[in-house]
């Protein structure tokens, strides 16, 4: 029996999946990497330490599961999250860490950029928003700033390219990571020149160019046999977490849309046509050659959570944080809707879509007297849900959305699907699959081997779980909060930046 | 003792000066605590014992507090006033109830050089010369533990002051035991110093993790790790750094890394190795030592189960490709 193999680079572990090749889990590893803030806009990852852990988890699935169960891979198919950055020098040796998306260090480099003519027309071409995340703006801070390690620099990766490059010897980035980079021209698939010239660089020292079905390349010999695969086995680039997201959650009609709530989360769809969004807050990503990922992420999903609950819930043993969100959303459910009167914005990590600020901060709004603890948990989850929502509106100004679907540890909370069918007030599906990258890598995989015709038909496989409907009356009390919700982050908009220049802070 | 004495062997250090006051003053009334190792007789039992003493200050004077490079292991047990204090030029606000411990090398001056008003109990404890291990012989520590206690208070250098309630009714038994010198003091003593290092460590692990972010507890001692890759790591001096039992650790290291403790470490170990092997100029020796192999063969085997490549084919491997990419 044959099998595909999905390889996730995610923002915190390394998750490796297996699947017969009708779409069924076979198997499934995961191991953490770290991520390290010497300084407080920074966020590094070490790409030596995400190689091993890949082959380290790679290899154990394969020997206690795959070959166990006599299986054979016929593919392994990459994903990773966006906007990672890897300087390497002329030996392929890295210059330091690989900087990650959540990295803010690029600001001053941004905001430079951002709502100038130049910055308009890089967007409209790269299809990136101007922000620190994008390596676009990472370069020219590595210009600016550490000029030793810029001049040194043979080649910019991503952690994926140069994953890839250390099992095959390509150096090669596919097209939907390069689109989430701000320097590939979304509608000619080439570097864009005027994004080089910001960044200062030329397209010599980027990898080449792929699509997502580029699979021209082997594993090195010692690989092959230290992980006992054959010559053979196809080694398939793929595409980012969040396109491949979006396809495993099976959202193609024109009327759906897709939302992902892990730490992060994203508002998404698909289609064929780039959003030309005039205030810049949606991105345009590829996933292939005619089909396109719009949408917007926000930094605040499912680590808000978690912060609550580790500062406020009761944990009765050590560590034992997930049992105290057991116990606050139980706590949670039982406030009506608007939690009597309290809102909360949630932008503790400073906010992408839909307002790009990097200082926003955190805020409760309408504490009295009666509230308490279970008012606070609720007022959370609904803020970092009523941030989904304005995220979707901004969207819905481009397209119909009838339906949604929903993946992610935080957004299958049934307390939190239920919610968002009611501020959305449409349907709200959950996914059979709980890992919808892990899905769409297999997805692509799959198409590539020929057992799907195409993409299209491939994502009519994935199966819905179970449908949420709105509640009206619950969807008519979030509209009037959600007004609220809405004034309070543009009236706050100046007293963030305020707060942020403020020394102590 | 005669006042004599003391002015010249020390006059310049603070302290010295405060006590001398305290003896001008109430002369007559010595219930001032002053012991010295080479001076007083309580401590001849304890040559490890530098330093015992209480120290008052009610007036503030300019350079009464000078900075003071530490050659031992210093405690400083704050019982009355608050103390402005830098340690190694970081500034520490140190209340009744604190306790702030310095290492060898470390530095302590009074903000501005000034001694606050205010007292304080202070211990010195002498490190064994040229040994890897802060507790010399005397303490009743095993091996094992005092590579612990080593561990935690090297990393706490950055964070030596904690709240410490227990310390000073534990330094006032202390105390008693040397002044009175019953049967059995001499075991006691030690038994108590050992009490009061095993606590303050114990304290500085609960304060350094919060017992509720396992992912930031997590990610403190990775680093800690990381700049010590070389030693011998045991998943109970791991397990001692994140202040939770040895079980509790190795399960919840495995659910929440998907590795146990051991072989989580083995990948930092190989990743640091795959950087330096890289690079051109470590011998695979030195390698494997830096990174923590206890033999070259150790760390072939290990690499090699793990890659596929034995370190120096994959050293020469990786320097093929470098000159076939020029």
């Amino acid at each position: 029996m044959n099998c595909i193999i999905t390889i996730e680079l995610g923002t915190n572990a390394v998750r490796v999946f297996a699947f017969d090749l009708q779409g069924e889990v076979i198997g499934f590893q995961k191991g953490t990497y770290p991520t390290f803030h010497e300084q407080p806009d920074h966020s590094e990852q070490d790409p030596e330490q995400m190689f091993i852990t890949m082959l380290y988890v790679l290899k154990k699935l394969l020997n206690e599961v795959v070959y166990t169960k006599k299986f054979e891979v016929s593919c392994i198919c990459f994903s990773s999250s966006m906007h990672s950055l890897l300087a390497v020098d002329e030996d392929g040796i890295p210059l330091g860490n690989a900087i990650t998306w959540a990295d803010n260090r690029g600001k001053i480099e941004a905001a430079t950029l951002k709502g100038t003519p130049l910055g308009d027309t890089i967007y409209k071409a790269t299809g990136t928003p101007i922000h620190p995340m994008s390596p676009l703006v990472k370069i020219a801070w590595l210009r600016n700033n550490d000029p030793e390690r810029f001049k040194l620099t043979h080649k910019f990766l991503s952690i994926k390219s140069y994953i890839i490059q250390q099992l095959t010897g390509s150096c090669i980035i596919d097209h939907s990571i390069a689109s989430a980079t701000g320097l590939m021209n979304i509608h000619s698939l080439e570097w864009d020149s005027s994004a080089l010239d910001f960044a200062g660089i030329t397209a010599a020292r980027l990898p080449q160019l792929v699509p997502v079905f580029y699979s021209d390349m082997k594993l090195k010999r010692e690989y092959q046999k230290s992980l006992r695969l054959l010559p053979s086995v196809r080694i398939l680039i793929g595409s980012s977490d969040g396109c491949l997201a979006t396809l495993g959650a099976g959202v193609w009609d024109k009327g759906r849309a897709t939302i992902t709530i892990e730490d992060s989360g994203a508002f998404r769809v698909i289609g064929t046509e780039v959003l030309d969004d005039p205030g810049q807050q949606l991105f345009n990503y590829r996933l292939t050659n005619e089909l396109l990922v719009s949408g917007g992420p926000t930094n605040n999903g499912g680590v808000i959570l978690e912060w609550f609950a580790n500062q406020f819930g009761e944990l009765s043993t050590e560590y034992d944080s997930e049992q105290a969100l057991t116990g606050l959303i139980r706590e949670a459910s039982i406030i009506p809707p608007g939690s009597n009167g309290l809102l909360f914005l949630p932008y503790l990590l400073g906010e992408r879509a839909p307002i790009w600020n990097a200082n926003a901060r955190g805020c409760y709004f309408g504490l009295n007297i009666r509230h308490e603890r279970k008012h606070m948990i609720r007022a959370t989850i609904e803020g970092i849900l009523f941030e989904m929502f304005s995220i979707g509106k901004t969207l819905e100004a481009h397209r119909n959305i009838e339906s949604l679907s929903i993946n992610g540890s935080f957004a299958s909370i049934p307390l939190c699907t239920q919610m968002i069918a009611d501020m959305f007030n449409k349907p709200v599906n959950t996914l059979i699959h709980g890992n919808s990258i892990g899905v769409g890598a297999y997805l692509l995989s799959a198409t590539d081997l020929g057992i799907y015709p195409n993409l299209e038909q491939a994502s009519k496989q994935v199966r819905m779980h179970q449908t949420f409907l709105p509640d009206p009356k619950a969807h008519e009390i979030y509209k009037q909060y959600f007004r609220i919700f809405e004034n309070l982050t543009k009236k706050l908009g100046t007293d963030f930046d305020d707060l942020a220049a403020l020394p102590t802070n | 003792m005669t006042v004599g004495a003391l002015g010249i062997t020390c006059l310049n250090k603070w302290y010295e000066r405060i006590i001398l006051f305290a003896l001008f003053q109430n002369s007559g009334h010595m219930n001032q605590l002053d012991l010295r190792q080479g001076i007083s007789r309580e401590l001849t039992a304890f040559p490890h014992i530098l330093e015992i003493s209480l120290v008052k200050n009610s007036t503030i004077q300019l350079n009464s507090f000078e900075n003071e490079l530490v050659d031992c292991i210093c405690l400083y047990i704050v019982t009355e006033g608050k103390f402005d204090w830098l340690i190694d030029r970081k500034p520490y606000a140190v209340y009744p109830g604190d306790l702030a411990v310095l290492l060898p090398n470390q530095c302590i001056s009074g903000e501005n050089n000034i001694l606050n008003i205010g007292s304080f109990y202070l211990i010195k404890i002498a490190v064994p010369p040229s040994c890897k291990v802060l507790l010399g012989r005397w303490s009743l520590l095993n091996n094992k533990e005092k590579i612990s206690v080593n561990q935690v208070l090297n990393h706490s250098r950055g964070t030596p002051v904690v709240k410490l309630k227990e310390a000073q009714s534990l330094f006032q038994s202390l105390v008693a035991e040397l002044k009175n010198m019953e049967v059995g003091a001499q075991t006691l003593v030690n038994h108590m110093l050992d009490q009061l290092l095993i606590y303050t460590c114990r304290q500085l692990v609960r304060q350094s993790n919060s017992r509720r972010d396992f992912p930031q507890t997590f990610l403190n001692l990775e680093q800690i790790l990381r700049k010590d890759l070389a030693h011998q790591w045991t998943v109970e001096e791991m397990a001692v750094l994140t202040g939770m039992g040895t079980t509790a650790f190795t399960e919840k290291v495995r659910s929440f890394s998907g590795f146990s403790p051991l072989n989580y470490l083995i990948n930092i170990r190989i990743s640091e190795a795959i950087k330096m092997l890289k690079r051109k100029e470590a011998s695979l020796t030195d390698i494997a030592y830096a990174t923590g192999f206890y033999s070259s063969q150790h760390f072939s085997t290990t690499f090699k189960k793990l890659t596929g490549y034995t370190p120096s084919d994959f050293r020469k491997n990786n320097q093929a490709e470098q000159h076939q990419r020029s």
